[in-house]
């Protein structure tokens, strides 16, 4: 990532409340290795892990900078960048292949106009591609945050598009 | 120890070495990438697999593997080396081969593998990466496309330096070594990243395409920055100091070196040295020949009424030689490091200890149990024994206890505890810990004996802790703690920096502090005691040297009072800058503009030489022969790493020949003057310039420990006024840093730090122009807003000729000033 890029992000990056950061890091600050609960703590909050929240995290406890950005590329739970509202997963697994979920992909790319683990710009769709949900009798299979729906069909992609545009995103 | 067998060759080796330090130790060459002897072992490059007959013959490493009792070691059989072709045909794989313009070229442990297990030829294929190179920065240039992963950069910023810039970032193929959110390095560069870095990954930019490696010229020297005594390795091509070379095997600080020492050098061959001597025709200053310039200033010695200032950045030879020529003069009037910055030493050591110098040592610091540190600025004063602080508190659980002013990096290291006191409060706070220990009847044994005991209970009488706590802005309770943490320990060690931004840090401090050390009666056990840590390189000697006033001769401030009444009429400064560097500018410009007849010898027209009727070029250390005294009067032998600049002498010659002008015998050579200072001075006996070797030699500190009961309270604080206190920054070192660009680069100018909430309530961000005014006068100073800052303390740094702290600072430990946007 180029420090345009960066700066980019920092630019989309809306107003962040620290204090929701703060009393993360209150519930931890005594714990020893709390560096990963506060992390997760943090993205929980917000969803991702603002770059302004990771300074906060690096100054209150005590951590390198550098140490903590490593942490955070390294496991893919964490997020650097705001993500939306409903994260749509489909799976792309042996069982959700054969069944067509290429077009089940192409398709919700189509209706939300974003490609693999991309965002919208209104915060409201994250897209990803995933290896395997864990339920192939369903396939082909879509998760749209914690509910599933499956045996996924063209058809299915429209009506869930439909259905969660109306949802509040807040 | 323990017995092994390595090639069949029957070794011992201690029983903590791994196989590749005992292979070494026996001198056994095992080829690696990711080891450094200051590191702890990380097994990342692979490079070293070796077989041991007991793991049947399984290949393992020889950097992380503990020896065995009996283990029988294989370090090159056919298998081995062809693992070690694979391991490099992988590494080459995405390591571009740019070494023709690669700066790392001839001095690459990659290159230099692949030549000596000759892979001429791949049998992978891949794409090479495509990381953008930052040159952000004008020192360190990362070019993350030749790295190998070693992972050295980052351990050696997270275990030495501790300022953890640099991380593994991503994971798997993505893997690369970066600072966080991908930015630019934004650190101390001290570049010890780039010193470790096997290839051409990190890179000194200021070396960029200046010469190859081959062809530079290996000086070995010491540093001539600080008074740690750093040893350094000068790149020398063509009369030119180039670089600074990683010796991992120089000093006790195993080529460790700050971003000074590393990146400084270049006042050596500065374009601004001063090549011909100069004499004062009317306004301007002209050029004339040495014998014309000597001459005049031999006259006007031989006149009388003659004071001197040196910098104590001089060889103990030149010192000697100066003192000599001041007898010559009939003056007794000399001394350095504006007087008080020597008096730590010169009279409270002198009266606590009965000795001048330290009794303790840097060693000390790895050996200690628990260090008390006065002002996190030991770590901007002297970088490099701030690494020996870090590696002592993080390897070593050594505990670590500082008083200061204001936080900073020390404060953050771990389990360390800050006593935050409000400004100018040092003493107080050090004699309440001393009253806790005696109170809680925590004191050594013996220290009832010592004499001045009775004096002292007497006199810490009224420094309760409860009372200096509200005074200091803490709890009694911290005190306490304190007090009894400092009492329980096995081996304590205190450390203090003193210098010319330090005028807080003097007599009654350094007496305040020895009473701490006599009365837990660990003085003189290894690993405790108290280390005093003067600025210049050769202050200690200096002070060894005797070069500053015996009573009833003038000190520093009544030599320049001296000569703004007329009663000094030559003056001789010898490398100093009184005029930036010395408190209130008026009062030394006044002197300086008074003085009948003022002489100069520097390597550059300071501020001060500018002023000047004569001056005098003189040489850098690198051009010149003698020895260094350092903090612990370690005693470093130096000699000529390139010919002297231009017409320029060495001080020596300077003083010699002024010597001869006056009637006098000079010595012929250092080393003659160096046998003098062996004969004649304590603790220096039966040295000589063979004996100090490479390493040098501990002057012996005799001491006979006395209480020196001090009382001293902070100046009161002004309504509405701000505390500002002075210091170093970590990026100078005195004045003569401002000629070394990488220095320059990074830290260009003056500054007042401030703390956030000030800041905020002053509406002042960083860079912000403010106006900084005391009752001795004002300035402006860019802003830099920092988390380090206590509410009401700003704090700047004095070796700045533009925009310099002594516009507006007399000399006091506390100032109290305003601000203005």
């Amino acid at each position: 990532m180029s420090d345009a890029v960066a700066q980019q992000i920092e630019e989309q990056e809306p107003e962040v409340d620290l204090s929701l950061a703060n009393s993360v890091i209150d519930k931890y600050i005594d714990l020893p290795g709390n560096l990963m609960p506060v992390l997760q703590g943090v993205q929980d909050e917000y969803g991702y892990i603002p770059r302004v929240a990771a300074d906060l995290i690096a100054e209150r406890l005590n951590v390198y900078p550098s140490q903590i950005y490593g942490v955070l590329t390294f496991y893919a739970q964490f997020h650097l960048k705001p993500r939306g509202r409903f994260i749509i997963r489909v799976c792309v697994g042996t069982a959700c292949h054969v069944q067509g979920a290429p077009r089940i992909v192409e398709t919700f790319f189509d209706k939300l106009g974003i490609g693999h683990a991309e965002t919208t710009p209104d915060l409201r769709y994250t897209f990803e591609k995933v290896a395997c949900l864990g339920a192939c009798g369903m396939a082909p299979l879509a998760m749209v945050n914690d509910s599933t729906y499956g045996s996924m069909t063209v058809q299915k992609v429209a009506e869930i598009v439909d259905d969660y545009n109306q949802r509040p995103l807040k | 120890m323990v017995n092994l067998t390595i090639d069949d060759k029957q070794v011992t080796a201690p029983k903590t070495a791994t196989i590749y330090e005992a292979a070494k130790l026996n001198g056994i060459n095992i080829p690696i990438l990711c080891h450094d002897n200051k590191l702890k072992p990380f097994g990342a490059c692979r490079m070293c697999l070796v077989e041991v007959e007991q793991m049947k013959g399984r290949q393992i490493p020889a950097c992380t593997t503990p020896v065995t009792e009996g283990m029988i070691i294989l370090t090159s059989t056919p298998d081995i080396v062809k693992a070690r072709k694979m391991v490099l045909e992988l590494l080459l794989l995405n390591h571009p081969i740019d070494c023709p313009v690669c700066d790392k070229g001839g001095d690459c442990d990659l290159q230099n593998l692949t030549y000596e297990y000759k892979v001429s030829a791949n049998r992978f294929t891949d794409e090479k990466f495509h990381h953008e190179i930052d040159y952000n920065n004008p020192l360190i240039e990362r070019d993350m496309n030749r790295c190998v992963l070693c992972g050295k950069c980052a351990r050696i910023c997270d275990e030495i330096v501790s300022f953890g810039a640099l991380t593994f970032i991503d994971r798997g193929i993505e893997t690369k070594i970066g600072c966080e959110f991908e930015g630019a390095l934004n650190c101390e560069f001290c570049g010890s990243c780039v010193s470790v870095c096997p290839v051409g990954s990190l890179l000194a930019r200021p070396f960029k395409f200046k010469s190859r490696f081959w062809a530079l010229t290996k000086q070995k020297t010491v540093c001539g920055y600080c008074g740690t005594g750093c040893n350094l390795t000068l790149g020398v091509k063509d009369n030119k100091v180039l670089t600074t070379i990683y010796d991992d095997n120089q000093g006790f600080h195993k080529g460790q070196l700050c971003v000074r020492g590393r990146f400084g050098y270049q006042f050596i061959n500065s374009d601004k040295r001063l090549a011909k001597p100069l004499i004062r025709r009317g306004n301007s200053l002209v050029e004339s020949s040495w014998d014309e310039a000597l001459e005049l200033v031999a006259g006007r010695l031989k006149s009388g009424n003659v004071a001197a200032l040196a910098t104590p950045r001089l060889a103990n030879e030149e010192i000697v030689l100066f003192k000599k020529l001041m007898e010559l003069s009939g003056s007794k009037d000399y001394d350095h490091s504006a007087g008080y910055a020597h008096s730590a030493l010169t009279e409270g050591f002198a009266k606590s200890l009965g000795a001048t110098a330290s009794p303790s040592t840097i060693l000390d610091i790895q050996k200690s149990d628990l260090l008390l540190v006065v002002k996190t600025d030991a770590y901007e004063t002297h970088p490099v024994v701030g690494f020996e602080i870090n590696m002592a508190v993080k390897n070593k659980g050594v505990k670590l206890y500082i008083l200061s002013d204001k936080r900073g990096k020390l404060a953050r290291l771990p389990d360390a505890k800050t006593l935050l006191h409000t400004p100018g409060n040092e003493i107080a706070l050090i004699n309440a810990v001393a009253k806790t220990i005696l109170d809680e009847k925590l004191a050594g044994a013996s220290a009832g004996s010592v004499e001045g005991f009775v004096e002292l209970e007497k006199g810490l009488s009224a420094f309760t802790p409860e009372l200096v706590s509200a005074q200091c802005g803490l709890t009694a309770d911290e005190i306490k703690q304190l007090a009894r943490a400092y009492a329980a320990a096995e081996k304590p060690l205190i450390i203090f920096p003193v210098g010319l931004a330090y005028p807080g840090h003097n007599a009654e401090m350094a007496s305040a502090l020895a009473n701490l050390a006599i009365l837990t009666g660990k003085l003189g056990v290894e690993g405790s005691g108290i280390l005093c840590m003067s600025e210049k390189n050769n202050s200690q000697g200096a002070v060894d040297m005797g070069f500053y006033p015996e009573a009833g001769a003038k000190n520093a401030i009544q030599i320049l009072d001296g000569c703004a009444s007329g009663a000094v009429k030559t003056l001789f400064v010898a490398g100093e800058n009184p005029l930036v560097s010395y408190p209130d500018q008026t009062r030394v410009r006044n002197a300086l503009e008074k003085v009948d007849f003022l002489v100069v010898s520097d390597l550059f027209l300071t501020e001060t030489a500018a002023m000047a009727d004569v001056v005098l070029p003189a040489c850098s250390f690198a051009e010149k022969e003698g020895t260094f005294t350092a903090i612990d009067r370690r005693v470093q032998h130096f000699k000529p790493a390139i010919q002297k600049i231009g017409q320029s002498r060495s001080d020596f010659e300077i003083f010699s020949t002024l010597i001869t002008l006056l009637g006098g015998r000079a010595p012929v050579s250092p080393a003659a003057v160096f046998a003098e200072i062996a004969a004649g001075v304590p603790g220096y006996e039966s040295m000589n310039y063979a004996t100090l070797g490479e390493t040098g030699q501990f002057a012996k500190v005799a001491i006979k420990p006395v209480f020196n009961s001090v009382s001293l309270t902070a100046s009161k604080a002004e309504s509405g006024k701000m505390a500002l206190v002075t210091g170093s920054a970590l990026y100078h070192c005195g004045t003569l840093s401002q000629y070394g660009e990488g220095p320059m680069h990074v830290c260009p100018e003056g500054y007042l730090e401030i703390s956030r909430t000030d800041a905020a309530n002053m509406k002042v961000g960083n860079d912000d122009l403010l106006t900084v005014t005391s009752a001795s006068g004002s300035a402006k100073l860019k802003a830099r807003v920092s988390p380090r800052m206590p509410v009401g303390v700003v704090f700047s740094p004095y070796h700045f000729s533009d925009s310099s702290v002594n516009q507006f600072w007399s000399g006091a430990a506390v100032t109290w000033v305003t601000l203005a946007k």
